[in-house]
């Protein structure tokens, strides 16, 4: 969904106002529907095109392609996102109705067989058009991840997808957890698909980049893991295999689990905040830069203040991981990762 | 001779006051050499030498308290600015991809605007145009050089100087040096020669191209060695020098063997004919993406006793260098921050890679990260304290490298750990960090501005301007942005006024000290 915040920022900062035609409305006759598709058109040019194309078909990767917005929307769902805008995108709340019904029917009504496998002998190539149109905004236009998508190529259910059901049943159902849309394609589309995503998840990819397999990172000793764990290490002096570590490998595994390791970014870090004063405030940190410090305290309500009214100090576990950056040698790294995949 | 420019600008000021002040300097003649007039900013690093030092003095650490907010230019962009605006006679001349913006520097209103949607090639960044005699030079994603007229934006002539499907692109400033404009390309993700070309200022023709390295295909060689960013140049040598990207494929050294020249090097170039006239390898048979790009700073000056024309560069495998750019022998070669792959330096200075730390199966530790030590942000060097002074990145990585990810474009992978912001001020006589200022985790994307009032300008993690004193790094001035800063701070003087020049975001800031009440509360 992210695909459509940006629409139209542009025409209303360079001043476009919805302009008002005085046609009253009536039952669609032919000349009136020529003359609605006109107004769609115009409508569009107005306001869309200026960000996603004279032809709708996006400027990658800023703008998203419209060609087949109705594969994934309703001309509600269409209607209703241009009404209130959605992230950067600003809500033309104001558009006339008759204005907004055909830009509407505008956007809905594209030439949807164009580019699929009616118009193309090469099923995988009118699979590749589809999912330039369609899917490359996010995964990347050689499906191997974008800035809001991920690597289909490398992805566990692509490459155990022998028929295309289960690519299909995400292409059909979306993943609304992760912002994946639900599309609307006929089945000879979504097998198209299909086979475009398996030819460049088993295609030898030129020039992208590659990732790690949970198979390589295999290389090192359990026991040594487990005695740099205990011993020299120091990890013991705030982790245990029994405690917080316990189950680990069973919630992380493969580079997650090594990144985990190695630096758990999500870590958190405790501050007291001593007030002129004298009383304190404790949290969790929520922001630090030179002059501000902010805490979310145990209601999770958040509090700032200028440092240099207040002293604090800042509890940060995860610092340990820093210093131990310098003090690994690699195979520390592959002993440990060894010894911390027994720990399911 | 100050006196007679502010004098000569007063007066033709007053005679045309009310009209539009820029009118009177159209005459002037865009810096050709490294001495330019203080109050412009012509040129990508200000001018030639890459020193990113302003001799404008009207702010000063006493009263950078009292900076404030000019006006602000907004691009209503989603891509972030990272250009540096050039200053010319005054009007600004700025980009993001597929767009240039000239505004009037002393109100902030745009003149015009050009915008050219492409959909090919990367849309990484772009950093800015080049002027020469009233023509602007801006590079597109695909690879064209567009000439167009400074005073309206209409285009004069477009050439290609790339081919953007075989996977280069163009995002660098161009330099304008007399009658050549020099242009450089990205491209590492497909097995592609680097090089760097010089166009005619005047008809887009092609004058000469110099190639980082032997053709696609040569057996046991390298290929890369990418010009994306703006070099330097010295007027009396006649040398252009030029940082060149790393060798492809990128995290895999297998089918290149040796130094893999003249990748991960600088260069010094005749500027007529292209010639190489000495190269010097940075990051000799690299397998971690730290193009030695970085700014090659001139400084005339002394070195242990005596006078040197030296080349400096804060690299990103981690390593300062000083190099005498006369021959391009080095002089000094120090670490300005944690380093684990190399094996120490040769007696030539060069670091040597240790091979137990090439990318591997099961990953190697590497410090610095991709990103590298420092990147495209600009550093500064300060004459009078000596002190180059660069936004730092003291990071962790783990890097991957196997059979099954082949010899092409990036063949491995790579995933940052940790990483944080430090501005280091470093000694370029011993290397050795004179003051440090940590600017926040992740890190920070700002280049570095000095002045001669004792000032460093430069932006935090968090996106605050931050104005630093010199000589100790202490903070004297800051302002919140919105957004982290991800292009390197310039200045310029209009109408007697001195202004800061920052952007965040698509944003465009510039700040000064206030009109009226200034002297008042100052005084107070």
């Amino acid at each position: 969904m992210k695909r459509f915040h940006i629409l139209a920022f542009l025409a209303v900062t360079v001043g476009f106002v919805p302009t008002f035609h005085n046609v009253g409305w009536c039952q669609a006759t032919a000349s009136e529907q020529a003359h609605s598709n006109s107004m769609g058109a115009q409508s569009y040019a107005q306001h869309c095109a200026i960000c996603h194309g004279d032809q709708k078909q996006g400027i990658l990767p800023g703008f998203p392609p419209l060609l087949d917005v109705s594969r994934q929307l309703t001309q509600q769902q269409i209607e209703n996102l241009v009404r209130t805008g959605k992230g950067r995108m600003p809500a033309f709340s104001k558009l006339p109705q008759e204005e907004m019904t055909s830009l509407v029917r505008f956007l809905a009504t594209d030439d949807l067989t164009a580019g699929t496998s009616m118009g193309s002998s090469n099923v995988a190539e009118a699979g590749n058009h589809l999912f330039q149109r369609n899917c490359a905004f996010c995964h990347g236009r050689d499906a191997a991840g974008g800035e809001s998508g991920p690597d289909l190529t490398r992805s566990k259910l692509v490459l155990s997808d022998t028929n295309g059901s289960k690519v299909e049943d995400v292409v059909r159902n979306g993943r609304p957890e992760k912002k994946m849309p639900a599309f609307n394609f006929s089945n000879e589309e979504i097998h198209s698909l299909f086979l475009y995503i398996r030819h460049q998840a088993t295609s030898s990819r030129p020039g992208g980049r590659r990732g790690v397999d949970v198979s390589d990172l295999q290389t090192g000793n359990v026991d040594a893991g487990k005695q740099y764990f205990n011993g020299v290490g120091g990890c013991a002096k705030c982790h245990s295999a029994t405690g917080d570590l316990a189950g680990i490998a069973s919630r992380f595994e493969g580079l997650q689990l090594e990144e985990q390791m190695l630096y758990p970014r999500n870590a958190k870090s405790k501050v007291t905040v001593t007030l002129a004063k004298g009383q304190t405030v404790t949290g969790l940190l929520a922001y630090r830069d030179e002059f501000t410090i902010g805490l979310r305290d145990v209601d999770g309500v958040y509090h700032s203040w200028p440092v240099s009214r207040i002293r604090y100090t800042i509890d940060s576990p995860v610092d340990a991981h820093v210093e131990q950056f310098s003090k690994y040698t690699d195979e520390d790294i592959h002993n440990l990762m060894a010894y911390l995949q027994t720990l399911r | 001779m100050k006196f007679w420019k502010h004098a000569l600008a007063f007066a033709t000021t007053a005679l045309f006051s009310g009209f539009c002040h820029f009118l009177i300097a159209q005459n002037h003649q865009p810096a050709n050499t490294t001495q330019r007039s203080p109050e412009n900013w012509p040129t990508y690093h200000g001018d030639y030498s890459g020193r990113r030092h302003s001799q404008l003095t009207q702010i000063t650490p006493q009263n950078v308290a009292y900076l404030t907010l000019a006006w602000a230019f907004q691009t209503n962009q989603t891509a972030a600015i990272k250009s540096t605006p050039l200053l010319v006679d005054g009007i600004l001349y700025f980009t993001v991809p597929d767009n240039i913006w000239a505004v009037d520097a002393l109100s902030g209103h745009m003149l015009w605007h050009y915008n050219k949607p492409t959909s090919d090639g990367d849309h990484i960044g772009q950093r800015g145009v080049a002027i020469n005699k009233g023509w602007l030079y801006f590079l597109t994603p695909n690879c064209h050089l567009i000439s167009l007229n400074a005073k309206d934006g209409t285009v004069r002539w477009d050439v290609t100087v790339c081919d953007v499907k075989k996977g280069y692109w163009t995002t660098m400033a161009p330099l304008a040096v007399g009658n050549h404009v020099i242009v450089g390309v990205g491209g590492d993700m497909d097995n592609l020669a680097g090089y760097l070309r010089s166009v005619d200022s005047e008809t887009g023709a092609e004058q000469w191209q110099w190639d980082s390295t032997p053709p696609t295909g040569t057996p046991n060689s390298t290929t890369g060695g990418m010009t994306w960013m703006t070099g330097t140049y010295d007027p009396e040598l006649n040398l252009l020098y030029w940082g060149t990207g790393n060798p492809t494929p990128v995290l895999s050294g297998k089918t290149r063997p040796g130094d893999n020249l003249y990748t991960c090097s600088i260069v010094a170039l005749d500027l007529d004919t292209g010639k190489l006239v000495w190269g010097y390898s940075v990051s000799p048979h690299d397998t971690h993406d730290w193009d030695a790009v970085e700014t090659p700073v001139l400084v005339d000056g002394d070195f242990h006793g005596q006078p040197r024309k030296m080349l400096m560069q804060a690299s990103r495998n981690g390593y300062f260098f000083v190099l005498d750019r006369t021959n391009g022998k080095n002089l000094l070669t120090t670490q300005f921050g944690p380093v684990n792959w190399s094996l120490g330096v040769d007696k030539d200075g060069h670091p040597i890679p240790n091979p137990a730390k090439e990318p591997a199966p099961d990953g190697r530790l590497i410090a610095p990260d991709e990103g590298g030590l420092t990147n495209f942000r600009a550093p500064s060097f300060d004459p009078k304290t000596g002190l180059f002074i660069v936004n730092a990145h003291p990071s962790y990585s783990i890097y991957f490298a196997k059979p099954a990810d082949g010899y092409y474009g990036w063949a491995g992978a790579d995933y940052g750990l940790w990483g944080k912001g430090v501005i280091e001020a470093i000694d370029y006589q011993t290397g050795k960090l004179r003051w440090t200022h940590e600017v926040g985790q992740g890190g920070s994307g700002a280049g570095v501005l000095t002045t001669d009032s004792g000032l460093t300008f430069t932006g935090d993690a968090h996106g605050n301007v931050l104005a630093l004193d010199t000589s100790n790094g202490k903070t004297l001035w800051h302002a919140g942005m919105g957004a982290p800063m991800f292009s390197s701070p310039s200045t310029y003087e209009l109408d007697g006024r001195q202004y800061l020049m920052t952007s965040s975001g698509g944003v465009l800031f510039a700040w000064a000290l206030p009109e009226t009440g200034y002297k008042l509360v100052s005084t107070h």
